[in-house]
């Protein structure tokens, strides 16, 4: 649309009266057009990585306020624009579609990221949506996984294009006969339902429920051929217990005063399921693995025996020499049931929801059985073997080469519904009802009716923080009982950005979970590449260069130090700091990611590792910048540092708040430096030291009070150990022959041998470890990450209670949590 | 009535709207100037791309809110939620009608009618100028209390929550530093006040010499009446999402917006006027326009160490907040004032 030139009035030419009326809309278009273009306010609104570098466009280097488009606006009613940024799962969804409704017109969203624009990595998820167009209108399409900075200026450059190109006579939202109607709110059933598809749906399962016979004649379709395809194959490993294993099972037993209550297998222990509660408390009491902190589950499909069994890693923390403590339980197929054990280590609240969650096993006893990443009411435990997503493809994916039939269509393509969603045949839409209520919350809103213990009688509020919430980092929810302001329950709600990681994992081949790893803590990807390629290297055996290994670590500490600067970075900003603090961090992190594009050809994902070394070397050059962006981050550190510790305000919203002992952090797993800031001196790259970290002199620092401000300042004490790692480690690696950066030999196919491997690493946010079992073939048969951030947030509720609603803002903020790491 | 009457009336009409145009024109800039310098504190350029080095920004930003959905959500209380945004604005303006801008009236170089007109440099010189201050200043409050509580939001009701306990409790101990400055200057008229400043020490008796502590629990009780941080509460980003603006939108919250801003200007010139000597300065009483000068520069110093603040410090817990008002700074203040008292007593009597 383009605006009408004046008419030549001097002349004596008489302007027609439409051509007039024009010329009126057409100046007033100039202003109404150059007003909403130069005057956008976006939603604060950050879904997964995308929000990372949505930040980092306002930072220094990008600023978008440039274009009058960084006025974030908190709440729908007052922005202007959406940034879908990132994997919008079926959770969040209702909560986005809500939000766009609220928002007044004009109204504008631009899709930030391959996940929003259609689904991206995550697309076969089943908890993802593929692409926020099948549900909001969209006005701008960004790609990039995460798109550059750059990328999302040039988004907001396009959209104020599209809105000068605009006229106030043709815009849809003055004119009553095209206002459009507020977009339905999906409903979460037993997936995703549309309340456009109802009567598709219903159809469709109608169809499906009639005999085979009725199928494919009509229409003159043959049905689809059905491949052929070879149950994979069960994972099995030499058993033999080894001595070590052997002598614990006898002492443990005779503890027990029992036969048969452990039994050992290779060097982990098999336990009954009748035995468990007491053996977690023997283990913990009198052998002192005070730290439970990995627990899994695996689903042995088509094994002879039990069918399902669940992991349990266990450490001793106050004697760091003393082995790994791995012991299993089983549970059968047709009544999957184990005690929980809640009672014995905290930790066992999150993480046994969340294999009841996604594998269906009950653990009896537990406080709150239900599930904890997908909603209540979802059908099916998805990473059992048997489960199917909707745009699941055989093993056999469909190139026209590996389907004779020639029948090779997607399954994106053939699924009815046209979107990534898969009902039950048996479900009947008409007797189902939504559940109101949400059964996992319902402790916290009955804490309204708890009356005892009150000197005033008033009425609590129940308030809901998230999951689109400014300080939660992310799509993170709390469901806050107050009274007055002050914190009475708390409980956290997830998995509004699972992104079924695990299940992915277990579809894709060996190496190509690598660049996956990278989207779990998107501000640390280099450390979840290190974890990873680790758990594969001790699976395989695979030996490192050394200065592959030198590489690793220079990346590791060069994220680990801006990381930490981030945390302080935003946990000022929780605290109510004006952005400044965080650009200031953002600063340094611009520089180190420069580092990491150069070396790996991306800024954030940098899918940079591999099993036995590293993909590209580096220069001397890189490592001569690499040494002056160290120098500058130990400046902008000690300017963070000035900037924010002595200061009087931190210190009283800081001191004394979130305090938990240390004894309940390890009950609840929490690791990482919230462990250290309660005087526990426990970083695994001194007691279980991975890579080369045992030849680099550096202290683990510890402060002893445990609460906001110990953690925080814990985080500065770590980046300058890093510091110093990292100078160490550019003196080292000089010794090193350039281009030796892979070891192993070179193969097409990578296969592990049969096994199982837990590797835990030192991360930023804590004990980062992949727990992985192998069959052998290209994929791995179990895929598991045991992410820090998730585990600590098992100890948020007890940290929160009795505080006020600013500190619980910051509590949550000093544990660091990223959310594609949290939910997975 | 006579002619001189109906002139002055008229005069001071058309002073009125002048002034209310002048500080909403304030206001525009006071956006401008702290997105600009907002952005110098981050390492930024702040807003460049409409107006030379960006100075139409709020322009474009107010043309956007005005043509913007007037959404008015259907759980609110309508009238008080309508009525709120003018009762939050109205007072912050009023508040500016007993500030001298100048030491003398000005004469317009014509005459109407024969009679010769002259121009006040306030709008109402009342004798009791610093308790009508005081009380337009807490009319303001009414505004953001009912806008949070029609919203019918929590988030909205908790915002106005603490705007009602926190703005009522810092009335307190501004009150007691303005007395200590009327204390020695002995007159409630903001005129007298800055007279008796510019009448000793060569024009430069200010009241921030004498009286440095009230001076200081006046500033920190400004930065909490007009919702500044550290102390903006009201609205906490953090926490409240929008605090009790959260279900305004467009033009309403257009309001909202210029309220705290007129407010903190206005806010600003009182503290100018009452403790650093207002219009005074050299040459200011024989040149008046030399006076507006003046206080233009102290008043914008005073609004840049706000919007300083704002970039650099974080924000203070609620209870803590009201435990500082009350435990502190009240008894300071209330200290300081008995000691102004006694002092002044010793010396004249």
């Amino acid at each position: 649309m383009t605006i009408e030139a004046p008419p030549p009035s001097d002349n004596g030419v008489e302007v027609p009266a439409e051509l007039k009326q024009n010329v009126f809309f057409g100046k007033l278009d100039d202003l109404y057009n150059w007003g909403r273009a130069y005057s956008l306010w976006p939603l604060t609104m950050g879904l997964a990585c995308c929000a990372i570098e949505m930040i980092a466009t306002g930072t220094a280097r990008y600023d978008q306020d440039r274009f009058g488009a960084a006025l974030f606006r908190a709440t729908p009613r007052q922005a202007d624009f959406m940034i879908v940024s990132g994997t919008v799962t079926k959770k969040m969804l209702p909560q986005i579609i809500r939000i766009f409704n609220q928002m007044a017109e004009p109204k504008y969203v631009i899709s930030m990221g391959a996940c929003a624009n259609g689904g991206g990595p995550f697309k076969e998820g089943y908890n993802v949506v593929s692409g926020i167009d099948k549900f909001i209108p969209v006005d701008v399409y960004v790609p990039g996984c995460p798109p550059t900075p750059q990328a999302l200026l040039n988004g907001i450059i396009k959209l104020q294009e599209k809105i000068q190109g605009q006229s106030i006579k043709t815009v849809p939202w003055y004119r009553p006969e095209e206002r459009t109607e507020p977009v339905p709110m999906p409903i979460l059933g037993p997936d995703l339902i549309d309340p456009r598809q109802v009567s598709l749906i219903k159809d469709t399962l109608e169809k499906a429920r009639q005999p085979e016979e009725a199928e494919g004649d009509e229409n003159g379709e043959a049905p689809r051929p059905k491949r052929v395809v070879k149950p994979p194959k069960l994972p099995t490993w030499d058993i033999t217990p080894t001595d070590e294993a052997t002598a614990l099972a006898d002492s443990i037993n005779q503890a027990l005063q029992a036969d048969q209550a452990v039994v050992p297998e290779a060097n982990t222990l098999i336990v009954a399921p009748e035995h468990l509660v007491a053996f977690g408390r023997h283990v913990r009491d009198d052998l002192g693995y005070e730290l439970l902190s990995n627990v899994t589950g695996v689903d042995y499909l088509g094994r002879e025996g039990d069918r399902f069994e669940v992991v349990y890693h266990a450490y001793n923390v106050r004697q760091p020499e003393k082995p790994a403590l791995v012991f299993k339980a089983r549970a059968a197929e047709d009544k999957p049931e184990l005690p929980s054990l809640y009672g014995v280590w905290k930790t066992c609240y999150l993480q046994e929801r969340e294999i009841y969650d996604l594998y269906g096993i009950n653990f009896t006893d537990h406080p709150n059985m239900k599930r904890v990443l997908l909603w209540d009411g979802f059908h099916g435990h998805p990473l059992r073997k048997d489960y199917e997503e909707a745009y699941y493809e055989d093993p056999v994916k469909p190139f026209p080469s590996r389907w004779p039939g020639g029948d090779h269509a997607r399954a994106e393509t053939r699924n009815p519904f046209g979107k990534n969603v898969i009902y039950p045949q048996d479900w009947d839409i008409d007797q189902w009802t939504p559940d109101e209520v949400e059964h996992n919350l319902d402790h916290v809103i009955e804490a309204r009716d708890i009356k005892e213990g009150v000197d005033f009688d008033t009425d609590r509020i129940v308030l809901n923080l998230g999951p689109h919430h400014p300080s939660t980092h992310g799509v993170f929810r709390m469901v806050v009982a107050m009274e007055g302001e002050t914190i009475v329950d708390l409980e956290p709600v997830f998995g509004y950005l699972h992104r079924n990681h695990e299940k992915i994992g277990e579809r894709n081949s060996w190496i190509m979970n690598m660049p996956f790893t990278d989207r779990l803590d998107y501000l640390n990807s280099m450390q979840n590449n290190l974890a990873y390629a680790l758990t594969v290297e001790k699976l395989a055996g695979l030996a490192v260069p050394e200065r592959a290994e030198y590489i690793r670590v220079i990346m590791c500490e060069l994220t680990r130090v801006f990381s930490h600067m981030s945390l302080v970075g935003f946990l000022a900003s929780d605290l109510g700091c004006m952005f400044t603090p965080l650009f200031y961090a953002f600063e340094g992190r611009e520089r180190v990611v420069d580092l990491f594009e150069e070396a790996s050809g991306s800024r954030m994902m940098c899918n940079y590792m591999r099993f036995g070394g590293v993909t590209y070397d580096i220069s001397d050059d890189w490592l001569k910048r690499a040494e002056t962006v160290t120098n500058t981050l130990e400046r902008g550190l000690e300017e963070l540092h000035t900037l924010i510790t002595g200061n009087e305000i931190v210190l009283s919203r800081t001191k004394d708040i979130g305090y938990l002992s240390p004894e309940d952090l390890l009950s609840h797993g929490v690791t990482g430096p919230m462990l250290r800031a309660a005087g526990i001196k426990y970083d695994i790259r001194r007691v279980d030291p991975y890579s080369i970290y045992d030849r680099f002199d550096f202290d683990v620092p510890t402060l002893p009070d445990s609460d906001i401000f110990c953690r925080f300042y814990q985080r500065i004490l770590e980046a300058r150990e890093s510091i110093k790692i990292l100078r160490q480690a550019y003196k080292g690696i000089k010794d090193t022959e350039p281009g030796d950066i892979m070891g192993g030999k070179k193969g097409y196919i990578f296969r592990p041998p049969a096994g199982e491997a837990y590797v835990r690493t030192e991360h930023s946010k804590g004990e980062l470890g992949f727990y992985v079992v192998s069959n052998k073939s290209d994929s791995p048969w179990r895929y598991r990450v045991r992410s820090p951030s998730f585990i600590n947030l098992n100890a948020l509720a007890d940290m929160c209670k009795g505080g006020k609603v600013a500190d619980t803002i910051v509590t949550l903020g000093a544990i660091d949590i990223v959310l594609g790491e949290v939910d997975r | 009535m006579d002619l001189e009457f109906i002139i002055s009336l008229i005069v001071q009409i058309v002073m009125i709207g002048v002034i209310a145009v002048a500080l909403m024109t304030a206001f525009a800039a006071m956006v401008m100037v702290e997105r600009k310098l907002l952005g110098r504190f981050t390492l930024r350029y702040g807003p460049n791309r409409v107006g030379k080095y960006g100075s139409l920004q709020i322009i474009a930003d107010m043309f956007k809110l005005f043509f913007k959905e007037e959404v008015i959500p259907g759980h609110v209380e309508r009238t008080v939620y309508l009525m709120a945004p003018g009762l939050a604005l109205v007072p912050a303006l009023m508040a500016f009608a007993v500030v001298p801008i100048a030491g003398a009236p000005f004469t317009l170089p014509f005459q109407i009618m024969g009679t010769p007109i002259t121009i006040n440099p306030w709008i109402a010189n009342v004798n009791v100028g610093v308790l009508y201050i005081l009380a337009i200043g807490s009319l303001g409050t009414y505004g953001v209390i009912l806008g949070g509580w029609s919203s019918n939001n929590k988030y909205s009701l908790l915002g106005g929550l603490r705007t009602s306990a926190q703005m009522l409790s810092y009335e307190l101990p501004m009150g007691l530093a303005m007395l200590s400055a009327i204390l020695i200057v002995g007159s409630m008229q903001l005129t007298n006040i800055v007279e008796f400043q510019a009448s000793y020490l060569g024009g430069f008796f200010w009241l921030i010499l004498v009286q440095p502590v009230a001076f200081i629990v006046f500033y920190i009780c400004a930065l909490a009446e007009a919702g500044r941080s550290p102390f903006d509460l009201p609205e906490t980003e953090n926490e409240l999402i929008a605090g009790f603006s959260t279900e305004y939108g467009g033009m309403k919250f257009g309001l909202f917006f210029a309220a705290e801003y007129v407010h903190m200007i206005v806010v600003s010139f009182i503290m100018a006027t009452v403790f650093l000597g207002g219009w005074s300065g050299p040459f200011a009483q024989q040149a008046p326009f030399l006076g507006i000068g003046y206080l233009l520069i102290k008043v914008a110093f005073i609004l840049f160490t706000m919007i300083w603040v704002r970039a650099s410090i974080p924000r203070v817990r609620f209870d803590k907040l009201m435990k500082f008002c009350w435990k502190f700074l009240l008894p300071v203040s209330i200290a300081n004032a008995a000691a102004t008292a006694l002092v002044l007593a010793v010396l004249f009597f």
